[in-house]
């Protein structure tokens, strides 16, 4: 089965770091997906099943607890590793992190070493 | 299949949402003839079962990646497939650009977090190298200091192959000794090409060399290198100079906490032999204070125990040195809060002197006021034995006298020498327990600040005229 990995980030640089980042697994059978807002991440979730997320705290609308709240709390999607990429020297609230139910979180700047490393660890390549 | 770096695979291309969706639009545009094969004409997508007349070819930084065949129709996709290869490779060569500066960034976010929290030289060293490692290829490397005479590196922290051996290089020797002086960075991607070039036991092809420059100069370098010819970038320079002026920066904090550590430790411990304001100015922190020997305007306060070895005859040596060590730390505290140095202890008596090795304002009445003090505090000190038994006489006088370092180059006594010296300790061996006995010179400036007794005219040896006396009454 093909294992799929879902960028969420409205900043359209962040989303091509992290695609070029992760460019080397997609020789292992991985397939990158990419959204650019909390409303189109969620559905994607939804359809797409992916087992890794990486996804962006700071959107407008709707912002990465929301999402991970859904998928986790609300929805109960099984299955489906959520890492939340805060900004450095933001305050990240790790209570709130906790409640919504996100698996890591990541600081950007991310380490893109770091990010490779979770990603292989997560989908057991 | 593995794709080189530099390639896209044209499956991938039309696979794309955007991309595919054009091209479903366009084939029936050229009436279904069309058919787009990979590079080794395994079809991707169109129509298979039509024998072609014509074939184009889609190009990428001049190597075929795939084919468009079918009529001439099939030539414009074919250069439009090219066209849209070309725009996904440029957009993919910039963001592994951006990923590389990305991953630099970060880097130096790092390293400036670790090593602002550094004071270890070793740690600072091997900090740099290994950050420098991970985004730069390097076989060995090497971070080395100019020892403080100048003369030569010492290697602080290394890795490679022949690094672990004390080199040692003389500044404006090599490479790494001219990057010291001139204090600029320098790539050289074949070194047997440079004249400076000193071979050593490490087989190096292509090194970069950075200086590790400090407001004043370089204070050593930061190089590193491959046995294989590399070719380094001015990025790759750019990024070595970067950690190399963290590390600098770093290097240079540490040593002057180990200065200001070690200064620290030398002066406590000066500071339990000599008054402060001397171990002050050996340590030079003071401009003004000198302990060359000079003329000055001081006053000179001798203060004797009267009877002394007598009443100590009756007591054990420790107990001796028990009040002994009582009686001068009291005493002592005195003579500091009011501005005054303790030159010296001989046996029981104390020398301080006032307005040497810094200046003092009002000498001669700190003095006066010294003395009634440590009077008054010898009544009042907490053993009931110094209380009852330690009774002291002082002496003061003042003049210009000779005061500075007198002795051999290898043991020196910071000591005043003149006539006034010599009419102190007289003063001083004549009073009474209790009593203060001062000179004109003292009496003179503090006439109306004190009462005083005169007591007559004193003859001081080896002088022809005589001194007149005063007690002061307190």
């Amino acid at each position: 089965m093909v294992q799929k990995i879902l960028i969420v980030d409205d900043e359209p640089h962040i989303r091509l770091l992290l695609e070029q980042t992760l460019e080397d697994l997609e020789e292992q059978g991985v397939e990158l997906l990419i959204a650019d807002n909390g409303e189109a991440a969620l559905e994607t979730i939804k359809s797409e099943k992916p087992a890794l997320v990486f996804l962006d705290v700071m959107m407008p609308k709707m912002n990465g607890f929301d999402v991970c709240n859904a998928v986790k709390n609300e929805l109960k999607i099984p299955g489906i590793y959520i890492i939340l990429l805060t900004a450095k020297g933001q305050e990240f609230d790790k209570y709130k992190g906790k409640e919504v139910g996100a698996d890591l979180y990541m600081t950007k700047p991310f380490d893109p070493d770091e990010v490779v490393e979770k990603s292989q660890e997560v989908l057991g390549l | 299949m593995a794709l080189a770096k530099n390639q896209i695979s044209l499956k991938r291309l039309i696979s794309k949402k955007e991309v595919s969706s054009l091209i479903v639009e366009m084939l029936p545009l050229t009436g279904d003839k069309i058919c787009i094969q990979d590079a080794l004409r395994q079809p991707l997508m169109g129509n298979v079962s039509i024998v072609p007349s014509h074939q184009y070819p889609v190009k990428l930084n001049g190597e075929v990646i795939g084919w468009v065949t079918g009529d001439e129709k099939a030539s414009p996709i074919a250069s439009l497939l090219t066209y849209l290869a070309n725009n996904e490779m440029e957009k993919k060569t910039l963001a592994r650009e951006t990923l590389e500066r990305y991953k630099e960034i970060n880097l130096l976010y790092e390293i400036s977090g670790k090593m602002t929290a550094c004071l270890d030289l070793k740690e600072i060293a091997k900090l740099a190298l290994d950050e420098t490692r991970r985004l730069i290829k390097a076989t060995s490397g090497s971070l080395m200091l100019i020892n403080e005479k100048g003369r030569e590196f010492y290697i602080i922290a290394a890795f490679g192959e022949e690094y672990n051996q004390k080199l040692i290089i003389k500044p404006g020797e090599g490479i790494a000794g001219n990057v010291a002086l001139t204090g600029r960075a320098e790539i050289i991607n074949d070194v047997w090409l440079d004249p400076r070039f000193i071979p050593r036991k490490n087989r190096v092809s292509s090194l970069i060399c950075a200086p590790l420059n400090t407001t004043q100069k370089a204070i050593g370098v930061i190089n590193i290198s491959n046995e294989e010819k590399t070719n380094y970038t001015a990025s790759d320079l750019k990024l070595l100079t970067a950690i190399a002026s963290q590390a600098a920066a770093a290097i240079e904090n540490a040593l002057l906490h180990e200065n200001k550590l070690k200064e620290a430790r030398i002066k406590s411990n000066l500071e339990r032999y000599l008054a402060s304001q001397v171990v002050e100015a050996i340590l030079g922190s003071k401009g003004e204070i000198s302990l060359e020997p000079d003329r000055k305007n001081i006053t000179i306060l001798f203060s004797d125990i009267r009877n002394f070895t007598q009443q100590c005859e009756q007591l054990a040596p420790e107990k001796i040195v028990e009040y002994l060590n009582e009686y001068f730390t009291q005493m002592v505290e005195v003579i500091f809060s009011n501005g005054g140095t303790v030159n010296k202890f001989v046996g029981d008596m104390i020398v301080a002197i006032f307005g040497a090795p810094s200046p003092l304002e009002n000498s001669e009445q700190k003095a006066l006021q010294t003395a009634i003090e440590m009077q008054k505090r010898l009544k009042m000190i907490a053993v009931p034995w110094i209380r009852d038994n330690f009774n002291t006489g002082i002496g003061i006088s003042s003049g210009k006298v000779v005061v500075g370092n007198v002795g051999s180059p290898r043991h020196m006594d910071y000591t005043a020498i003149g006539d006034e010296v010599n009419v102190a300790s007289r003063l001083q061996s004549l009073a009474q327990g209790g009593q203060i006995l001062i000179s004109r010179s003292v009496y003179e400036l503090n006439q109306h600040k004190f009462k005083f007794k005169e007591i007559g005219n004193l003859k001081v040896k080896g002088k022809k005229k005589t001194v007149e006396v005063f007690e002061v009454l307190y």
